[in-house]
């Protein structure tokens, strides 16, 4: 029989900061919302594509691909609230639109649910969270983080190591035994597919994807650093959920591209809480929370405050 | 010798949450009871994956998810049907009798 642990949501529960009817409603799934938000994302991500090829010989071509970069990179938002089963009632469509984000981003769907299980499990905890971002000791571990160069070598290499069946430790700690191959499948059915991405492009010499895709992706991802850095960075090392979690107050282009992921304390009070609920969810709890009104730009001056402090002490 | 299984109460069936699922304390044990659109179910509370209490999770129809995790049952049966959860979930029969729920254990 599993070990009771009391979640922050039981503990919510009982605490009286939320009635059962209360989260009952917040819980309520559709299919419609996502769908909705589905047609504006493709929309813009077809305007931010007609920059790109408005641009194409001149050298606005770069700031082009940096914006639509930043809409490609934000389908992580996307993946991240499909890994939940939020995104849409029909449990299925969550799991199509997780793969086909995945292969977007290279973030295999499967793989990541499963570490970001241990995430929510051990929110915060050095040597426990395995998606724990540590606190930054200096400028240079600051702006390296944000260049996103670790965050590919790791992934990369991550991707690499389960094409040829192999998983750490620490992945064999939360990935199941009886789900280990299972995972060396998905990585090599993705390393096939970009082979063959790669493959078309070298025998047609139609390489658009590298220009509307992959240089899009390389140079969004250090916004999307960014953004993560803002969810626990800075906050306690502890595992109390109202301490060691940032809501961050953004302005609605931000919270269509995150799906509302910036209500992040929220989020990880109640994952059950699908993204269109949490805004209601956020004035529920918002007393009990952590909450950034200076939204990403006041998260990182709350980080960089503390690393300069840190580095005055020394 | 392996002991007989009884029927043994657990709630009265009006006590239950309409089409959602209802916690109850029985013994030692902790149970979910669901209802549902064909009936009536019941499983043991926490999540075997990680522990967490499937009451205050999402329930929808015939599937139970885990508050903390996401992983889902269907509780007709107690089959996982979706990752982190892998392992069958422990469920009980289940039948209404003179206005009690109660389990076959």
């Amino acid at each position: 029989m599993a070990k009771e642990i009391v979640t922050p949501l039981t503990q919510a529960l009982s605490e009286g900061k939320l009635t059962r009817e209360e989260l009952k409603s917040f819980m309520r799934r559709s299919d419609w919302p996502a769908l909705r938000l589905l047609v504006v994302w493709i929309v813009v991500l077809c305007m931010t594509s007609s920059l790109i090829y408005m641009s194409w010989d001149s050298w606005l071509i770069w700031p082009a691909m940096f914006i639509h970069g930043i809409v490609i990179v934000h389908h992580f938002s996307l993946e991240h609230e499909c890994v939940h089963y939020t995104v849409f009632r029909t449990r299925r469509l969550n799991d199509i639109a997780g793969y086909i984000c995945g292969l977007i981003l290279v973030l295999p769907f499967k793989h990541f649910r499963y570490e970001h299980c241990d995430h929510h499990t051990y929110t915060q905890l050095e040597g426990e969270d395995p998606e724990l971002v540590p606190m930054p000791q200096n400028l240079g571990q600051y702006l390296y983080y944000i260049s996103a160069v670790p965050y590919w070598r790791t992934k990369l290499t991550e991707l690499v190591r389960h094409v040829f069946g192999r998983l750490t430790d620490e992945e064999k700690r939360f990935v199941p035994e009886v789900e280990q191959k299972t995972i060396y499948l998905e990585a090599r059915l993705m390393a096939a597919f970009y082979v063959l991405v790669f493959g078309y492009m070298f025998a047609t010499g139609w390489y658009d994807l590298i220009w509307y895709w992959f240089i899009p992706l390389l140079l969004g991802e250090p916004v999307m650093r960014f953004v993560r850095m803002t969810e626990h960075v800075g906050r306690p090392t502890v595992a109390q959920m109202h301490e060691n979690t940032r809501t961050n107050i953004v302005s609605l282009p931000w919270r269509f591209l995150c799906w509302n992921m910036n209500y992040h304390a929220e989020h990880h009070y109640a994952s059950s809480v699908p993204f269109h609920a949490l805004p209601r969810l956020h004035e529920k709890l918002k007393g009990h929370i952590y909450v950034e009104k200076g939204g990403y730009i006041g998260a990182h001056k709350d980080i960089l405050t503390q690393l300069f402090s840190k580095s005055e002490g020394k | 010798m392996a002991r007989e299984k009884v029927w043994k109460d657990v709630i009265r069936a009006d006590a239950l949450e309409k089409k959602w699922v209802t916690r109850v304390d029985f013994g030692v044990r902790k149970l979910a009871v669901y209802d549902t659109p064909s009936g009536l179910y019941t499983s043991l509370a926490l999540c075997n994956h990680g522990g967490a209490d499937l009451c205050d999770g999402y329930f929808d129809g015939h599937v139970i998810e885990c508050p903390l995790h996401q992983g889902a049952f269907d509780v007709r049966s107690g089959k996982p049907i979706c990752a982190p959860t892998t392992r069958q979930m422990k469920t009980f029969e289940t039948r209404v009798h003179e206005g009690m729920v109660q389990i076959l254990t």
